[in-house]
């Protein structure tokens, strides 16, 4: 009896193990798998970008991440205590993060330091030998290193953590993942981002990794040509430097193409600011001091400033005139520093007057009053036309993102916007791009490129070539020009030997003269503020001084670098004139392989802070202290 | 002492069965423990040991070791009141001598102790009948040691006792009367006990049994780490030395009280089968040994020796599979521990010595 409730308690174990091990096998298989196995994610680095000759311009460096693993800790209190004091952050800071993510599942890591010091690290990591911290990990990540000094900061833009709202529009993305967040990190973010990797370890009960189980590596970011040309861009940083050291101004944008593709060679605004400080999580102190500037460093004002283009514009009202027929370029007006339009009067800059002027000298001297003229025969739709047809008032369709478009006033847009009729007298100030006209300088690089080449509005961008693996770098074909007119190539003409004038005559523009090189191009000053208004603002301590600008190409015949230099409340064109003129200089010297010239100086820079409106001045008239560059010899 | 011809009669059958739990126990805690280790070696010594306590067991007649039970009684009693004063602390409990190289437990040897002289008081009982005094003497003589043991504390050895004193007294007559009041007394008892006698971690053990998962980083958490290892394990297992739960400690005391599990975690269905089987035919062999025994002190004596082994056999098997609150009951044979070896094999030696002269006078 007893042999028999012995064979029968131990079938009846018997049952309960095959129970177990038969029946719930695959349930307990899992348990015990997510016990002993943890996935941890390989970053995948970004995609290196290049220069149009191959030159890095961002890429990726090792940085070391500290994280909190909770799966297995017992007091995590006791882990934040420990953690802090080892690494010797503040204990209230972890608590932050650590509560942060609580939701999240317990075997994601937390994230308590981004980029740790090597100190940190070796305290950490010594400290999980002893089997103190088995539940905070070192992990080594790529994290993005951008050139120094904030060059291009608004080209590249910056990454950041993925936002939520981000994660559940877009399900190739997750929760922890860096993505671009301006510029060409956040337009080509898809190639850019490449495939994280994933290695699952085995960790005993404490959270140690025992051994590597399995490895999928990560896969790297496609690798990015940019039309880029590195040198024109730091040739255009050092303009900005010399302006800034010469305490003109810090802020402004320029923007160099080549006219007839659209390549962009250089893109700048100032002020910029560190992306190397987004790389690895920026802190609350930096962040908040880039948004609280009054300056607004995050601004890309070469993509998003909308200015006056003042008398950069006359190229659009002159080309409207020849084009529609209303001029020819030996139109002849007569300035005696001022004109009478529907009974109000209009000032020439020149007090004095330039006398009788045809269409050349009127752009190589800036003439108001034949401009006033041209503007008051045409009306503001046919300027609008071909201002339009050149590039401004419309996106320039740059693959950068969230570009703003500028304004060329129209009656309809007058109609539909103010409700209102659009006055023949307000066509007189656009004439000369002041009133209505507002611009982007991205746009104003598309509309000194359109008149380089002759009528093509081509699209800039800056993707050059993809790497694609094993295929090597495949080229990106251009992208369609926007529109293209047709114009008269002797009426173009005209207008491209006035801005020679400019350069190369007795304009405005002769601060730009590269010597043996035919630059074409045209100041401006635009007020930020009419007459009447700085008189009565003078005192309120805000920066009144006129804005500068300086559109360009070169050389006049067969052009193959066009820009745009723009510096606010740099006075006037000529201090724009004398970036361009480094930029320019920089472009032939590279051309015909010659050193580099040196970069401008801030004495190089103009000091008259005095009202270019005001008697007595004239911009470009005043004595050169400086010879013009050579870089043929 | 052994005479030749007493040399066939020993069970050879169940000695190879024991000494194959001996080799899987050995071979599981090698597992266990990553390899030679000195917890591997202990448990080999303890193993040669009660090689030498079998064969004393064995050769001395169990009649005259019988006569001289009340002597093994009382020096087992001495030394478990010479633990509770001077006994080496560990884990919260006094349970063992240290003598410099070993340590010494005490209460695992309680329990041959304890058949012996139960054995000896109802084999040798002249009246036909069995009488509340005797059950009564019976009772006490079980009491005794297990407060003893039951004070250390040692709660899972103190119980191993009751089965020793149950089985001898069952199959010496006591009325299935009287096993049906003690059992409603201890119905009645029971809500007293848990208030008054049981300490916390002894009722949180209870209530996590319960639901383990109230309390899953704590108490519940080796019951449901037992039941992922052995569940994990499969038909075939993970493979010797290959088992994740105990390899890695999510499992604690692997190579102890926890020592099936990891069998069946690296062995599978399959290995659990093998090693039941094992256990069941050492059994039935013993029972088969108490049936042909010569007279009653025999048959008591392997009943009360074997009542307690099984006891903890089945208790064990089914904790490891986390089917009963956890407890620190080892599994005779396997798990490590020296002297739980030594006693147990010593045990075996009076089994097999009862089997063995059932033809001498």
């Amino acid at each position: 009896m007893l042999q028999v409730a012995c064979v029968a308690v131990f079938a009846a174990l018997s049952i309960s193990f095959w129970f177990l091990q038969i029946v719930e096998n695959a349930r307990y298989e899992e348990m015990a798998q997510n016990n002993h196995q943890r996935t941890l994610a390989l970053r995948a680095p970004r995609g290196v970008l290049y220069d149009r000759d191959g030159k890095v311009l961002v890429e990726n460096r090792h940085s070391f991440s500290i994280s909190i693993v909770r799966e297995h800790t017992k007091d995590l209190d006791r882990t934040i205590r420990m953690l802090a004091e080892v690494a010797g952050l503040n204990i209230d800071d972890v608590r932050a993060v650590v509560a942060r993510h609580r939701s999240e599942p317990s075997y994601r890591p937390i994230v308590v330091v981004d980029d740790a010091s090597l100190a940190q690290v070796a305290a950490i990591t010594a400290r999980r030998l002893d089997f103190e911290l088995p539940d905070v990990v070192v992990e080594e990540v790529p994290t993005r290193q951008y050139p120094g000094e904030g060059i291009a900061a608004h080209l590249f833009g910056y990454v950041g953590e993925v936002s939520d709202t981000m994660v559940a529009a877009d399900e190739s993305l997750k929760s922890g993942d860096l993505v671009g967040q301006a510029g060409i990190e956040k337009i080509y973010n898809p190639m850019l981002m490449g495939k994280d990797g994933a290695k699952v370890v085995v960790v005993n009960s404490l959270g140690r990794e025992i051994r590597t189980l399995e490895e999928v590596p990560p896969t790297e970011g496609k690798r990015l040509q940019l039309t880029i040309d590195y040198d024109i861009q730091k040739a255009v940083d050092d303009g900005f430097k010399a302006a800034r050291e010469a305490r003109l101004t810090n802020a402004g944008a320029a923007v160099v193409l080549n006219p007839n593709t659209g390549e962009v060679l250089a893109f700048a605004s100032e002020p910029a600011f560190d992306p190397n400080a987004f790389a690895a999580g920026i802190d609350r102190a930096t962040w908040a001091s880039l948004t609280t500037d009054e300056q607004r460093p995050l601004n890309d004002r070469a993509l998003q400033g909308r200015y006056s283009p003042g008398s950069t514009f006359k190229m659009a009202v002159a080309l409207a005139g020849l084009q529609e027929g209303v001029i020819t370029p030996d139109f002849q007006v007569h300035c005696g520093g001022a004109a009478n339009f529907y009974g109000r009067t209009f000032k020439c800059w020149l007090k004095r007057g330039h006398g009788t002027t045809d269409l050349r000298h009127a752009i190589e001297q800036s003439c108001d009053v034949y401009f006033y003229t041209v503007a008051n025969i045409l009306g503001i739709d046919k300027i609008n036309k071909w201002a339009t047809a050149l590039g401004l008032g419309v996106k320039s369709n740059i693959d950068l993102p969230n570009e703003v478009t500028g304004l060329v006033p129209s009656t309809e847009w007058k109609r539909e916007k103010m409700h209102e009729k659009w006055y023949a007298g307000e066509t007189i100030s656009v004439g000369i791009g002041q009133g209505q006209v507002s611009v982007t300088p991205v746009s104003m690089a598309v509309y000194a490129a359109t008149l380089a080449n002759g009528g093509t509005r081509v699209t800039p961008h800056l993707l050059k070539a993809v790497d694609e693996g094993g295929n090597g770098w495949k080229p990106v074909a251009a992208p369609e020009p926007q529109s293209k007119v047709e114009v008269d190539h002797a009426k173009l003409q005209a207008i491209r030997d006035g801005m020679w004038g400019v350069v190369n005559g007795g304009g405005t523009g002769n601060r730009a003269r590269v010597l043996g090189f035919d630059v074409a191009g045209k100041t401006g000053t635009s007020q930020v503020i009419s007459n009447a208004g700085r008189v009565a603002a003078a005192r309120s301590g805000k920066d009144l001084r006129d804005n500068g600008w300086f559109v360009f190409f070169a050389p006049r015949d067969n052009p193959e670098i066009a820009g745009v230099v723009f510096l606010e409340h740099g006075v006037h064109g000529p201090n724009a004139a004398r970036v361009a003129r480094h930029i320019l200089a920089t472009f032939y010297a590279k051309k015909l392989g010659n050193p580099l010239p040196p970069p401008p100086t801030p004495k190089d820079m103009q000091f008259d802070f005095s009202d270019p409106y005001g008697p007595g001045h004239m911009p470009g008239t005043e004595p050169q202290t400086d010879e013009p560059v050579n870089v043929t010899n | 002492m052994l005479e030749r011809r007493l040399y066939y009669h020993v069970d050879w059958a169940m000695i190879a069965g024991i000494f194959a739990l001996c080799a899987i126990g050995v071979a599981q805690i090698f597992s266990a423990t990553g390899g030679f280790t000195r917890i591997y070696y202990t448990q080999i010594y303890g193993i040669i040991i009660g090689i030498f306590a079998m064969a004393i067991c064995l050769t001395i007649d169990y009649r005259s070791l019988a006569d001289k039970s009340h002597w093994i009684y009382l020096a087992v009693l001495l030394l478990l009141m010479y633990v509770l004063f001077f006994g080496a602390v560990r884990g919260g409990s006094r349970r063992w001598i240290d003598l410099g190289v070993v340590n010494l437990q005490p209460s695992e040897f309680a329990k041959a102790a304890l058949a012996l002289v139960l054995a000896k008081f109802f084999g040798e009982s002249r009246r036909g009948a069995i009488t509340r005094e005797d059950l009564a003497i019976a009772g006490a003589l079980t009491a005794v040691p297990l407060l003893l043991v039951a004070r250390q504390p040692d709660l899972g050895t103190a119980v191993t006792l009751i089965p020793v004193g149950f089985a001898i007294a069952y199959v010496a007559g006591m009325p299935m009367r009287i096993i049906g009041i003690l059992a409603l007394v201890g119905v009645l008892v029971a809500p007293v006990a848990w208030k008054f006698a049981l300490k916390d971690y002894q009722k949180e053990r209870i209530s996590t049994f319960l639901d383990p998962s109230q309390d899953s980083k704590g108490a519940g958490y080796q019951q449901i780490q037992a039941r992922i290892t052995v569940g994990s394990g499969g038909l075939w297992g993970k493979g010797f030395t290959k088992g994740t739960q105990g390899q890695l400690r999510f499992l604690p005391v692997a190579h102890n009280d926890f020592i099936f599990s990891v069998l069946a975690e690296e062995q599978g269905f399959a290995g659990v089968l093998v090693t039941l089987g094992l256990y069941l035919f050492v059994i039935l062999r013993a029972l088969e040994a108490a049936r042909l025994a010569k007279d009653r002190l025999g048959a008591y004596l392997v009943l009360g020796v074997l009542a307690s082994f099984t006891f903890q056999v089945i208790y064990n098997v089914t904790m490891s599979a986390g089917l009963a609150p956890v407890k620190g009951l080892t599994l005779p044979l396997m798990s490590y521990g020296g002297s739980s070896m030594i006693a147990t094999l010593a045990a075996f030696g009076l089994i097999l010595n009862v089997r063995m002269r059932r033809f001498t006078n």
